[in-house]
């Protein structure tokens, strides 16, 4: 290398320096700027964190067309406020709808089928609030059985059928939108588990199943074009519906691929005071197994950015 | 229209709109149980029977001191028996007229009763039993319209719906094509239809049979309004028709057309509106000749309701199932009587309750239910939750704020979230997680409070729930959930109910060591486990000998 070559290298890296510097948000941590990530982790305040972690995926224009009809699905399924962690927070819906309706959805639907009075739920968890003033959306907890329409399940191994949201199988998009949080019955509680809150009758998993094999198989007909895992606190413990203890993260996770997000959700929290590794989760590990998504992060682009 | 219509009938829809809005959630703008405070059967009743001034339903007084100047003018124009009567006299036709005489001296055979059945009222209440949820119209009705035609509306509301849903959508109203009615459940609403019916088939004999035989509220409106102001004269234009005495609701005109039974006139002006000779008039503080007397009492009879009311008294003391007063106030309590949080100590809340229902009709999971005869003969109607239908729900305390008596104490959420109103137990014989090693936790995952936990015994090759007893708030939601089919496999009992009549629930859960909230930091699955909290170490269950320190859900491999 010459000088002439050395200085106009050096000049190269300095602009690029100086590129990263001034663009805050853009920091990668594996740099793979040709390479779109397979997983990104946000951080910062929940809403800003979101949307920059669905650019990172180059927006949400590459997972929703003009006129879709697109479906998020928190978790509201308990009537605590956002700070016991146990329900998605509002500022993730709020973004995430957002940026629905400005890649040009006809119609946004924030559905999920709470556990406890389906109304205060909508009210306490602060989603309903968060969204009322965005155009075509709605927000809702279907509870009645009309609602809902029975749907084979071909690849199941447990389950075989169950009742899924007639919403859910009109719309084009399913994107997932869980909070992490800790679950007394599969040890914890994302996208994958989240998943449950579209279906009608949950008895039969706890009943005659085996929950983490019955997850599993739900979740091969309810496939999210787009994860979003809200960790800007996770339930540590005391989950799924709290109170417990509420470890504040900051992040926000994203996949298209539903079992590495979850992956990424647990490898970065703590799970009853101590740490995880993604197969060690029943559910997760048996996703991997059967193929619908992949749980090693570390064979995987994962790219940090800042909001 | 008549001038007393273009009010009744406002002031009913008022009576049902309020009624309607009495549901979480409550609005802060108006108090839905006003129309129950305005019965002076509810009021003057309750406070008898309590022994105690109740001053949320010290309105009645304002309107008992406007009976007299404006007579039974509540039976005509406010109260909801007297609208559903009229609109039941008048749908069976015939107009509302009555058959045969109609005139006060002609009809009047069972005119007394009604006094007669106040006596016998306050016969009870002198032994501190009360009946007044029989008898009290605005009670009747609240019930009537809450569980009996509520829920059918509702029924009939959705059927309109799931009708139009699809259309919703397409004329740009995507919301309404989301909802679809609760409809709630409610016990014992064959019989509160029964019960009103047969008071509306009186009305086959006479129209306004209830008001002017039965009811004693309007025997107690009668007293107050024997001299009123406002009275109906007639001049000498009358020509003795005889119009008015047909069409008068309540027989209140005497043979000679002339005088009037104040007591029983309910100023409805309808003798006004019939009269040809336009002869009768409603002024303020007219002379008129007197017709007396109003009220005709036998001594004999008087004396014979009072002991009624006395053996009625005791008929329900001396029932196995009577929980206050009497000779046994320790009588059996049923495992299933779960009262609502913040009912006060049973003797005060069996007193004040006058079981109006508008606690069950607003309560948010539909888990108040009416017993039936489980808290004993004057226990009926009183609301219990029922845990194996729904939860009571932590953050709702609707109860207490509709309660027109307060015999549900109207606490603050946080109050509220203190008044612990049983405990949870688990029948370790039906849960499968005990009983079949099944990896059920729905009672762990839904408890509000935190107070189930699931933890590996000795013994069990997985994590079995376990209840710590002090933070159960008993609010039912476990029983509710729980998967096993028939009877839950835990179930909410009164043991270690708060019952105060006055003071703090806080401080006295405070005082007895109870925690309704998770303690910051605490790692509660393992606080939990006796043999641990010992220093014992577990003794390994059979088949996951490496599993076992790893929470549910969870593998090492």
């Amino acid at each position: 290398m010459n000088r002439r070559e050395f200085l106009k290298k050096s000049a190269q890296y300095a602009a690029i320096g100086a590129a990263g510097m001034s663009v805050p948000g853009m920091i990668e941590r594996v740099y793979a700027a040709d390479k779109e990530p397979q997983i990104v982790v946000a951080n910062g305040g929940p809403g800003p964190a979101t949307r920059a972690a669905v650019n990172a995926f180059g927006g949400m224009e590459r997972f929703v067309k003009k006129g879709d009809k697109v479906v998020i699905k928190p978790n509201m399924s308990f009537p605590n406020p956002p700070d016991w962690g146990s329900t998605t927070h509002p500022d993730v819906v709020r973004e995430l709808t957002t940026l629905c309706v400005e890649a040009g959805a006809s119609s946004v639907l924030v559905l999920d089928n709470p556990l406890r009075s389906a109304e205060l739920c909508l009210v306490r968890s602060g989603v309903r609030k968060a969204c009322e003033d965005l155009p075509h959306t709605q927000v809702q907890g279907p509870t009645n059985k009309s609602f809902y329409e029975e749907v084979k399940i071909p690849e199941g191994k447990a389950l075989t059928s169950t009742m899924i949201m007639k919403k859910v199988l009109e719309a084009n998009v399913l994107i997932a939108a869980p909070v992490a949080k800790s679950h007394s019955a599969t040890g914890v509680s994302m996208a994958l588990k989240g998943m449950m809150g579209l279906i009608y009758d949950r008895k039969d998993f706890h009943l005659n199943l085996d929950i983490d094999v019955a997850v599993v198989d739900l979740c091969t007909v309810l496939k999210p074009k787009l994860t979003v895992i809200d960790a800007s606190r996770i339930l540590s413990e005391g989950g799924p519906s709290g109170p417990g203890k509420v470890i504040p993260m900051n992040k926000i996770i994203a996949s298209r691929d539903i079992v590495a997000a979850d992956s990424m959700a647990v490898e970065l929290g703590t799970w009853y005071g101590r740490k995880f590794k993604s197969h060690q989760v029943k559910h997760i590990q048996i996703a991997n197994q059967r193929g619908l998504g992949n749980m090693d992060i570390s064979s995987q682009t994962v790219r940090e950015v800042s909001a | 229209m008549r001038f007393q219509r273009l009010l009744q009938l406002p002031l009913f829809f008022l009576f049902l709109f309020l009624l309607w809005l009495a549901a979480y959630p409550l609005p802060a703008w108006f108090e839905v149980d006003l129309f129950l405070r305005l019965d002076p059967l509810i009021s003057l009743g309750s406070m008898a029977v309590a022994r105690d001034f109740i001053p949320k339903t010290a309105v009645a007084f304002v309107v008992l001191g406007l009976a007299l100047f404006l007579g039974r003018f509540f039976c005509g124009y406010i109260c909801p028996m007297g609208a559903t009567i009229d609109f039941w006299d008048w749908a069976k036709g015939k107009r509302g007229k009555s058959k045969g005489e109609n005139s006060f001296e002609g009809a009047g055979r069972y005119r007394s009763l009604k006094y007669l059945i106040l006596i016998a009222l306050a016969g009870s209440a002198l032994v501190g039993i009360s009946w007044i949820f029989l008898f009290s119209p605005l009670s009747l009705m609240t019930r009537f319209y809450s569980f009996v035609l509520y829920p059918m509306g509702l029924m009939i509301a959705n059927l309109f719906l799931d009708l139009l849903r699809p259309v919703f959508s397409h004329v740009g109203l995507e919301g309404l094509s989301y909802v679809r009615y609760s409809v709630p459940l409610f016990n014992t609403n064959l019989f509160v239809a029964f019960l009103v019916l047969s008071i509306l088939m009186l009305g086959m004999i006479r129209p306004r049979f209830w008001c002017r035989n039965l009811c004693p509220a309007g025997a107690i409106f009668a007293l107050f309004s024997l001299r009123p102001l406002f009275r109906r004269k007639v001049s000498e234009k009358c020509t003795s028709c005889g119009r008015c005495v047909r069409i008068c609701p309540m027989g209140a005109i005497a043979e000679d057309f002339v005088r009037t039974a104040h007591s029983e006139c309910i100023t409805c002006l309808k003798c006004e509106e019939v009269c040809p000779e336009k002869a009768i008039s409603f002024k303020m503080g007219v002379k008129v000749p007197r017709l007396s007397p109003e009220v005709n009492l036998d001594r004999r009879k008087a004396l014979g309701a009072g002991v009624t009311g006395l053996a009625a008294a005791a008929l329900t003391m001396t029932n196995l199932h009577h929980l206050h007063g009497g000779e046994t106030p320790r009588a059996l309590r049923s495992a299933g009587l779960i009262r609502p949080p913040g009912a006060l100590p049973e003797t005060e809340f069996q007193a004040r309750c006058v079981r109006c229902g508008e606690c069950i009709k607003g309560c948010l999971t539909n888990t108040l239910q009416p017993v039936w005869f489980e808290a004993g003969l004057s226990g009926m109607w009183t609301p219990k939750i029922s845990a194996r239908l729904a939860g009571c729900e932590q953050g709702c305390n609707l109860c207490g704020q509709v309660c027109p008596t307060a015999a549900i104490r109207p606490l603050t959420l946080e109050e509220k979230s203190f008044a612990k109103v049983g405990t949870a137990r688990i029948d370790k014989t039906r849960c499968i997680a005990w009983e079949q090693d099944k990896k059920c936790l729905i009672c762990d995952e839904i408890c509000p409070y935190n107070a189930i936990v699931s933890q590996f015994v000795t013994g069990h090759p997985i994590t079995v729930p376990v209840i710590d007893e002090d933070k159960c708030n008993g609010c039912g939601y476990c029983e509710c959930k729980c998967p096993v089919t028939g009877e839950s496999a835990i179930i909410v009992e009164p043991l270690g109910e708060l019952r105060l009549a006055s003071g703090s629930y806080k401080e006295k859960a405070r005082e007895l060591g109870l925690v309704f909230h998770a303690k910051d930091k605490v790692e509660d699955h393992t606080i939990l486990n006796r043999d641990q909290r010992e220093g014992k170490e577990l003794e390994e269950g059979p088949a996951v000998k490496d599993e076992k320190k790893l929470p549910a859900g969870f593998t090492t491999n």
